[in-house]
């Protein structure tokens, strides 16, 4: 008998059978998402303008200045913000085998939330003017990432997923008690500033931020998808994986920090973005009809990245000249596309 | 394999396993060779399951040593052991949107490239697998939407899609319907016969475990309290020792457990023998009565089944004719007897005694029930309460034992 003839072919029934469809879709949406983030804003360009200034990015004109210093950046960070968010949540979704966590489940935002809080709402960096512009993008890159140490070295101790995520859920409420105290005895003017960052933006995005994100978040993702075989063994849980070969202890340390890394570098420059990294692994999941980690790890930061776009765009046009809080609109879009996929498919999670 | 057939594949010394600094259980030794059939077999929280998770290194031995394929095992790396040991736990998994081809697939881990793409040999080993645990027909169902015994064949064929060469299983048929049960034990059976894998299973039924098994593991107190082929190991007392039996009985020759009544209900003599009583004792023993039953053979099923149920015998050697002796000691143990049953037995030459045995319960004034067709005119017609099927017997025997609610069989 050859292999031909015996063998049964991996065909998926026909609904789930749609991945490379759902691609091409979802990275047209993209692109067309970042060219309508980058044409529309509060001031009104004519297409010949923006055509002009993007071909010609030194010109010193007002449309330039506007397009290539805060609509592009911006439209490229919210892509970027979505994508890394989104996988930041897939990864902890694995790894704790609950649909419900996101990125930050492990006190990531409530660390950034804390140190941006210090430099926010109290007197203590006043003197530090030379650091004024980036003090609260440094704060945050503080915060997340130190609290992301201390769990990850309570992570390496022990072995439980489910005690992980006690420590995470307890480390927010740590921090977020001293955010809470903090905010009682701040000058009412400071705290609508803090709160409105306690929302996330993707407003204000620096080139330099945005190679970083490149840069490193690539490498990052790089490296997850050449991960995406253990991951799918992971989906068995620690035990099954460890008897098909995974080096388990190494394997869960590599993937709490690239999440964490992931979500920590976008939270310290956006703020805590609620949402997208908890809800988009799901629409990815039910929008590809797998949960096969070499399709959804793309999948998912192709979502991500459509959904932040979307988001950020209404965040900013809506309501027009007010900018919305992102994790309002965030929420306000996409719970319901969560329920309403969950309530149609009828697909257990 | 170029090793001697007999070498072992599993070996174990010394070992004691458990959590942190607690040993569940110590100093455990025993070989595992390709091919054999191995259950572990002790009471709820034994150890059974500690014992699987260290051979499986997903827990560290506490002291002695494991090795497989005369490597220690600790120092195996995690790719080669996947390619020799797979496991199926009882984990309730349910990734969501795997088909059950797929699901299989995952089990090529330590054989695929560094992306897990599946080559033809994959497929090839992936559908060998499903059909090696007739699940051929599933490979296109999505994993999640299957039912409890579908799911424990689909997750055998994943741990065979490593083509391994030990399978460790833990409570395999547990939470199986009666079909299941028996098909996954064939499964298994068949992987040891046909593909020389060696299957270490923790099971709950020792009737099934000495049915199918090459070595029992008796494990309790701490230890391993026995270890050898199910023939010799599992005697009655040693099963009774092991789950600390007290109204029930293992017993060998019939392969399954016989479970004794409270026997407060009055006592009953069975004239039983050639494997007519059987079924009395049995129903005899579930409604609360005490047992007696004469004059049967040892060699008699009926012989068997009585003694597992702890009832009195009068017995005579196989082949014998039944001698004025026993049939005595029967009608004596009769007299201390509230009733009388006659199962209905076959008579010939060597236990016409026993058909005398009715009649002198009749004579003595003891109230019969009986088995044997009604034939009016018969010398014992006349006195026996007639029942044709056992239902009749137990609605009779109810009745008899409240007694104003007495009700003979009304006779022709």
């Amino acid at each position: 008998m050859t292999t031909s003839e015996c063998c049964l072919d991996p065909v998926r029934p026909l609904l789930l059978r749609r991945a490379p469809v759902v691609f091409a879709l979802l990275g047209l949406l993209t692109v067309l998402m970042l060219g309508i983030n980058v044409a529309v804003g509060s001031i009104a360009f004519s297409p010949a303008e923006i055509w002009q200034a993007l071909r010609n990015p030194a010109e010193a004109s007002t449309t330039s200045f506007i397009l290539w210093n805060i609509r592009i950046p911006r439209a490229i960070a919210a892509v970027f913000g979505g994508a890394y968010l989104a996988a930041s949540g897939l990864l902890l979704q694995i790894y704790f085998r609950n649909p419900i966590v996101g990125p930050y489940i492990l006190g990531i935002s409530s660390g950034a939330t804390l140190m941006v809080s210090f430099v926010m709402l109290t007197s203590v960096t006043v003197g530090w003017t030379l650091f004024t512009p980036f003090i609260s993008t440094l704060a945050a890159f503080a915060g997340a990432y130190a609290v992301m140490l201390i769990v990850l070295a309570i992570a390496s101790r022990i072995k439980g997923g489910v005690t992980l995520l006690i420590v995470g859920l307890m480390m927010g409420y740590l921090c977020g008690a001293v955010t809470a105290i903090l905010t009682a005895f701040a000058e009412k003017d400071k705290i609508k500033g803090f709160v409105l960052w306690q929302l996330g933006s993707f407003s204000g995005f620096k080139w330099d931020e945005i190679t970083i994100l490149l840069v490193l978040g690539g490498a990052i993702l790089a490296l997850l998808y050449l991960q995406s075989k253990p991951l799918n063994a992971f989906l068995l849980g620690e035990e099954y994986a460890a008897s098909m070969g995974v080096n388990i202890r190494r394997f869960r340390l590599l993937i709490l920090l690239c999440a964490c890394a992931l979500a920590g570098m976008i939270t310290s420059m956006a703020g805590p973005v609620a949402f997208i990294g908890m809800a988009v692994p799901h629409m990815a999941r039910l929008g590809f009809g797998t949960s096969d980690n070499r399709i959804l790890i793309p999948g998912a930061c192709l979502t991500g990245g459509l959904v932040a776009s979307l988001c950020d765009l209404i965040a900013r046009t809506i309501m027009a000249p007010v900018e919305l809080p992102l994790s309002a609109v965030t929420a306000f879009f996409g719970a319901p596309i969560v329920i309403t996929l969950l309530l149609k498919r009828r697909v257990k999670l | 394999m170029n090793m001697p057939a007999n070498r072992p594949i599993i070996s174990v010394r010394g070992l004691s396993v458990g959590y942190g600094n607690t040993p569940v259980l110590r100093d455990i030794s025993f070989d595992c060779r390709p091919g054999q059939f191995i259950s572990l077999l002790g009471p709820n929280g034994a150890g059974k399951t500690t014992l699987l998770r260290t051979l499986s290194r997903h827990l560290s031995p506490l002291a002695g040593e494991i090795r497989v394929q005369s490597r220690p095992l600790a120092a195996l790396p995690a790719m080669d052991l996947a390619r020799i040991m797979a496991v199926v736990l009882t984990d309730r998994i349910a990734p969501p949107l795997f088909t059950v081809f797929e699901f299989v697939a995952l089990g090529r881990y330590p054989h695929t490239d560094y992306l897990g793409r599946l080559g033809a040999g994959d497929r090839l080993a992936v559908t060998t697998s499903l059909a090696a645990v007739h699940a051929l027909n599933l490979a296109h169902r999505l994993f999640a939407d299957l039912s409890d015994g579908e799911r424990q064949k689909v997750l055998m064929a994943r741990a065979l899609a490593q083509e391994p060469q030990v399978l460790l299983l833990d409570e395999p048929t547990i939470h199986l319907d009666l079909k299941h049960r028996v098909e996954v034990m064939a499964i298994l059976r068949d992987l040891c016969r046909t593909k020389n894998i060696t299957v270490i299973a923790s099971l709950h039924d020792v009737d099934v475990a000495a049915k199918v098994s090459d070595r029992v593991a008796l494990i309790k107190d701490g230890g391993m309290i026995d270890w050898g082929a199910p023939e010799s190991a599992l005697t009655p007392e040693a099963v009774a020792g092991l789950y600390d039996f007290d109204k029930a009985e293992f017993n060998r020759h019939l392969g399954g457990i016989e479970l004794r009544g409270e026997g407060d209900r009055g006592r009953a003599f069975v004239v039983g023998g050639m494997g007519s009583g059987a079924l009395v004792y049995r129903m005899l023993a579930k409604k609360g009565f005490a047992i007696a039953t004469g004059v049967v053979h040892t060699n008699d099923l009926d012989c068997f089944v009585a003694r597992s149920l702890g009832a009195d015998c009068v017995t005579v050697d196989p082949m014998e004719t039944i001698d004025a002796a026993a049939a005595q000691q029967a009608a004596t143990l009769l007299d201390d007897c509230d009733f009388v049953i006659d199962s209905g037995f076959m008579i010939g030459a060597g236990n016409l005694a026993n058909f005398d045995l009715v009649q002198t319960a009749l004579n003595r004034g003891k109230t019969v029930f009986s088995l044997r067709p009604h034939q009016p005119g018969t010398p014992l017609a006349a006195g026996c309460v007639h029942c044709n099927t056992a239902v009749q017997l137990i609605e009779a025997l109810d009745g008899f034992a409240a007694p104003s609610t007495l009700c003979r069989v009304q006779e022709a």
